[in-house]
């Protein structure tokens, strides 16, 4: 559905004119005359008005009765009043009924200070009350959730919480219960609210009734800073703003930005500022010395590094991820390039894409924006599931469908959250995004897909029928891949763009997951094996993808690794490669703030990183959108600039000096990446702008020219066995398992099933099992679901324990515990008797030497 | 060798002063001897009422009752728990800004004031206060008060934040008050 384009018209609020969109409701239009309406229950956020609270009333001429101004559309030649008599008396009577339950104890209430219904009863309330019957009363503070906290005697029965629950996440867990004044608010069998996005209630919420829990006094409104910041846990760098006390982060809340997360935050992005502040995390540097980590000045830890990378040459390789900025990636590319010689250096797992396909996906005329999701034709979700790998566009995509019709098609190997919003999904086999791509062109080209259809393992029919759906939507198609589809064949996705044409479509055009919050700017500012910073040619040539690094630390080709921010034993697929890899390599420097396995067994010097409140710098969404992040609270402990570490570690090594100050260096990149040129700091302010938006950014060719496709064999199934397919959680992220208010959600491994391969297998729910790709075995407990494919298991990635990057694949095999120690206690027990048995005919033996 | 200074012309800028009439030789005499005796009179009629001087610290100045000395925080006198919930409205209403509070949640084991949460920390930096007394307005509980003790002096800074410790516990000694229409 295109976006609305609504005409302007006139009309009169307190005798001023104002100018106003046409059907805007009067609650929003009046504040373009600089008069504010009291609302309680209005949020635009949340879809259409329901006004249940009745503050909002106003007088408007030619209306027998006063109307909610909330939920009236603003009309040419309207007159409004909102300052009248009969709307001062009703809504001085609004707000007495409002405080007849009220217990008004703001003293003690975490929303004192901040909150709408102080405000609203000093604005526009009488000042006295004429109630004094008692007032109802419930039990408080309840546990809503381990993360929220519920006083019910304070809610105003607005419905804001139960409307977001139902609309936005539409998880449908919190209901009004009861009815007329014995109405509460509740999760309708009284479980814990626990949902990915829970803690935006606590925002909405226009009193104290929900607070946050980890938050809960520890500050008031008039003790506290607030610092726009973004937050770096995952591609979608939500805008932020933090509540920051005596240097530190007490609460992270949203910074709407209608073109990255409309207002809307996941409970990671909401609770893991805790990590910052927690006992675990790496605040001084650390290096290796007789074969245990031990904290060491800055001088000590640097002149280690300096020395075993001088050492290392250009036999040294680099990785970077996490919420590393463009700057540090743009250093890091000098380090390795041009200080040590080597173009080892990537940003994403798996084999390196080439040059021209980079250059291609990055084409601006293919770039979709976010709003985009809401407002294209249709939405192809593609090879990854946006709850988990990019967690608030689940939030927008559910929003394009519910109000504006958008088609949702999802094509992914794993059942997906938005299953029960889309209009088709269809499953690919483990892997095979990229096969799945080509059938899908051919599909829509007409072409025979059998051989592509086969190597993705879906059914003629389903990619007929989705191709039809692709084709029917209408013209703006916006494809949400996930960087997966790349491995294989990058090829594939271009192919499919240009099978629908997205090119030529303003509202259309595609949109990639990375796997690492700033995987778009690590890339552009040159971490990537065959390019340079701005995706141009590189200095040096013959660079290796993170995949072949791997190997070649493990043959002993590669000496040297340096990680930014990424524990390849933990975020990257092999795990056990990457294991005999950093065994090998004789040094290991990384920047991190918590001792993942891979640097705990391995690292040999540490250096602390930033938590994204500590630093300074750019990134870049998946959008390409260049936002900023500034300083909002102080370095814990004695971490340092990672920056000004990089800058310190070139000059040592006698490399070109780095500017000397943050800004100096956005500089320096916005000059060595021609499509960022005209972006100054100042310009991207606290929105940040879109390069594909920019005039300079067609600096890239539209040339590329399309390859045959290279479609892998067919995964075949296997008796007694199946297919592995692997996924990384929303909760899998050590900033998670250190906050003290989100461990709960660590997650544990977990394999779904199918319900028909676990009857096939005698598995029941919840049963713990050992699955094994015949050499690496992973513990795991038995999930059934629905909606899971037959013959293929789901497993986690990146757990700390128990992580899917072990196995290899393509096939597994599953059996219980109890049958794997039941095996087990037969071995051992077979073995005794063979030792009885012999030690038995040595006694005989011995016995008869003696006679 | 010499400059040769022009003279400045203040031009229009140039203004008149005005000076009184010249008090003459009975006026001037006046000036001097009589407005000097009517200043001494003073000093001459406290002279004959006697010393004023008080020993301090022996002895020490009685306030009124109203005065507004060291702060307290109180505690009900039945349960023991603290007055004050650490709601921050002092701090708010401060205008030196000289209250630290952090609050934190009373759980059932450990309870210490009678509301959901309590003063974890409460500090007054004496060295700032101003004594005007808008906490004691401030506070919904009445949890805080200005006493009566002004001595307030020591020998470091620091020691002039007052804890929450130090503001629960009774001062050493009690300032005398005044007596009624004393
Ligand atoms: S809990 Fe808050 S948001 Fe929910 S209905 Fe009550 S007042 Fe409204
Ligand atoms: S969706 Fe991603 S960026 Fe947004 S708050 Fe959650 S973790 Fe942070
Ligand atoms: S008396 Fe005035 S200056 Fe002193 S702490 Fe109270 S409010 Fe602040
Ligand atoms: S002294 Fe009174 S105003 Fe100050 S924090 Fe305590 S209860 Fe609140
Ligand atoms: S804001 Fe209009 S009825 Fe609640």
């Amino acid at each position: 559905m295109p976006r609305p384009q609504p005409s302007e018209i006139t009309f009169s609020i307190d005798g001023r004119e104002v100018k106003a969109p046409e059907d805007m409701m009067l609650a929003d239009a009046a504040k373009l005359g600089d008069i504010e309406i009291p609302v309680f229950c209005y949020e635009p956020k949340l879809g259409p008005p329901v006004g249940a609270c009745r503050m909002c009333l106003v007088e408007i001429e030619g209306m027998p009765k006063l109307q909610t101004a909330c939920s009236t559309a603003v009309k040419d030649g309207m007159v409004v009043h909102t300052r009248s008599e009969r709307a001062r008396v009703a809504q001085e009577a609004v707000v007495e009924f409002l405080l007849i339950n009220h217990p008004l104890d703001c003293p003690v209430c975490d929303k004192g200070g901040e909150c709408p219904l102080q405000d609203i009863t000093f604005g526009w309330g009488g000042g006295k009350s004429r109630f004094i019957e008692p007032k109802r009363h419930f039990r408080k503070p309840l546990e809503l959730s381990p993360l929220i906290a519920i006083d019910r005697e304070r809610c105003i029965l607005c419905y804001r919480c139960v409307r977001y629950s139902q609309e936005i996440p539409e998880d449908y867990q919190l209901v009004l219960l009861e009815r007329g004044a014995e109405s509460f608010v509740g999760t309708f069998d009284g479980h814990p609210y626990v949902a990915p996005f829970s803690g935006n209630i606590v925002e909405l919420c226009p009193v104290g009734a929900l607070t946050s829990r980890p938050y809960r006094f520890r500050a008031r409104p008039w003790e506290i800073e607030d610092a726009g910041s973004i937050c770096t846990l995952c591609p979608a760098q939500c805008n932020t703003r933090l509540t920051v006390r005596d240097e530190r982060v007490l609460r992270v809340l949203d910074r709407n930005h209608p073109e990255v997360d409309d207002g809307w935050l996941c409970d990671k992005g909401r609770f893991a500022y805790q990590a910052m502040h927690v006992d675990e995390r790496i605040t001084s540097p650390m290096i290796r010395d007789g074969g245990v980590l031990r904290e060491v000045g800055w001088d000590r830890a640097l002149a280690e590094a300096v020395g075993a990378l001088r050492r290392g040459g250009s036999a040294t390789a680099a990785l970077a991820g996490g919420g590393a900025t463009n700057e540090e990636g743009l250093l890091l590319g000098r380090l390795l390039r041009e200080v040590l010689g080597s173009s080892h250096l990537d940003s994403r797992d798996g084999e390196a894409v080439s040059l021209p396909h980079w250059r291609a996906l990055a084409n601006p005329k293919l770039a979709a924006r976010v709003s985009d999701l809401e407002f294209a034709h249709a939405v192809l979700v593609l090879d990854c599931e946006p709850l988990d790998d990019m967690p608030i566009l689940d939030l927008r995509l559910r929003k394009g469908a519910r109000r504006n019709g958008v088609k949702l098609l999802i094509a992914t190997e794993r059942a997906s959250a938005l299953d029960s919003r889309a209009d088709a999904a269809i499953r690919f086999a483990p892997g095979r995004g990229a096969e799945l791509a080509w059938a899908l062109a051919a599909a829509l080209r007409g072409e025979p897909v059998d051989a592509a259809a086969q190597a993705a393992g879906i059914a003629t029919d389903d990619l007929h029928a989705l191709a039809d759906a692709l084709r029917d939507a209408g013209r703006e198609i916006v494809i949400l891949y996930g960087e997966r589809v790349l491995d294989g064949d990058p090829g594939a996705l271009l192919a499919l763009a240009d099978a629908l044409g997205l090119a030529e479509q303003d509202g259309g055009g595609l949109l990639g997951v990375p796997a690492v919050a700033n995987g778009r700017g690590l890339r552009e500012a040159g971490v990537t094996p065959n390019a340079g910073p701005g995706l141009g040619l590189p200095a040096l040539a013959g660079g290796h993808g993170a995949r072949e690094i791997a190997r070649r630390l493990a043959s002993g080709e590669l000496t040297a690794l340096y990680l930014l921010q990424v524990d390849p034993v933990l975020h990257y697929s092999d795990a056990e490669l990457w294991e005999r890899a950093l065994a090998r390599a004789t040094t290991v420097v990384a920047h991190a703030s918590f001792l993942t396995p891979g640097l705990r067994e391995h690292a040999t010097v540490i250096f602390p990183a930033e938590t994204s409140p500590e630093k300074e710098g750019t990134i870049t969404h998946p959008d390409g959108r260049v936002q900023r992040l500034r300083v909002a609270a102080a370095h814990a402990g004695d971490v340092r600039a990672e920056w000004r570490v990089l800058a310190e570690i070139i000059e040592r090594l006698g490399g070109a000096p780095t500017p000397p100050t943050a800004r100096a260096l956005s500089e320096a990149l916005f000059e060595d990446v021609p499509f960022y040129g005209g972006l100054t700091l100042d310009g991207l302010a606290g929105r940040g702008l879109r390069w594909p938006e920019l005039q300079v950014s067609n600096t890239l060719s539209d040339a590329y020219e399309e390859a045959e496709p290279k479609l892998r064999k067919p995964l075949r199934a296997a008796k007694g066995k199946l297919l592995v397919g692997t996924y990384r959680s929303i909760w899998a992220a050590p900033e998670v398992a250190a906050s003290p208010a989100l461990a709960f959600l660590t997650p544990r491994q977990r394999v779904e099933l199918a319900a028909a391969d676990a009857e096939a297998l005698e598995l029941r729910h919840d049963e713990a099992v050992v699955i094994s790709d015949g050499e690496r075995e992973v513990r795991a407990r038995v999930v059934l679901r629905a909606a899971a494919p037959a013959g293929t298991a789901f497993l986690e990635r990146e757990l700390e324990e128990d992580g899917a990057n072990v196995l290899r694949g393509p096939h597994v095999t599953i059996r219980t515990v109890a049958s794997v120690e039941a095996e087990a206690a037969a071995l051992i027990a077979a073995e005794e008797a063979r030792a009885a048995a012999e030690t038995e005919t040595l006694a005989q033996a011995e016995a008869e030497q003696v006679t | 060798m010499r400059l040769a200074v022009e003279r400045w012309d203040p031009g229009e800028d140039q203004i008149e002063v005005q000076r009184a009439p010249e008090p003459g030789v009975a006026g001037g005499a006046y000036r001097a001897f009589g407005e000097t005796l009517r200043g001494l009179k003073t000093t001459f009629a406290r002279v004959i009422e006697g010393v004023h001087t008080i020993q301090y610290p022996e002895q020490k100045v009685a306030v009124y009752p109203r005065f507004r000395g060291r702060h307290k925080l109180h505690r009900f006198e039945d349960s023991d728990l603290e007055k004050c919930v650490g709601c921050s409205l002092c701090a708010a209403a401060c205008p030196a800004d000289c209250i630290r509070v952090v609050a934190a949640e009373n759980t059932p084991e450990l309870r210490i004031s009678a509301g959901e949460r309590y003063a974890a920390v409460y500090e007054i930096n004496m060295s700032r206060c101003i004594f005007c007394g808008y906490c004691e307005v401030a506070c919904p509980f009445d949890a805080i008060t200005m006493g009566h003790d002004y001595e307030l002096s020591d020998y470091n800074r620091g020691d002039l934040i007052f804890t929450k410790e130090m503001l629960l516990a009774e001062p050493l000694d009690q300032t005398p008050l005044r007596a009624q229409g004393e």
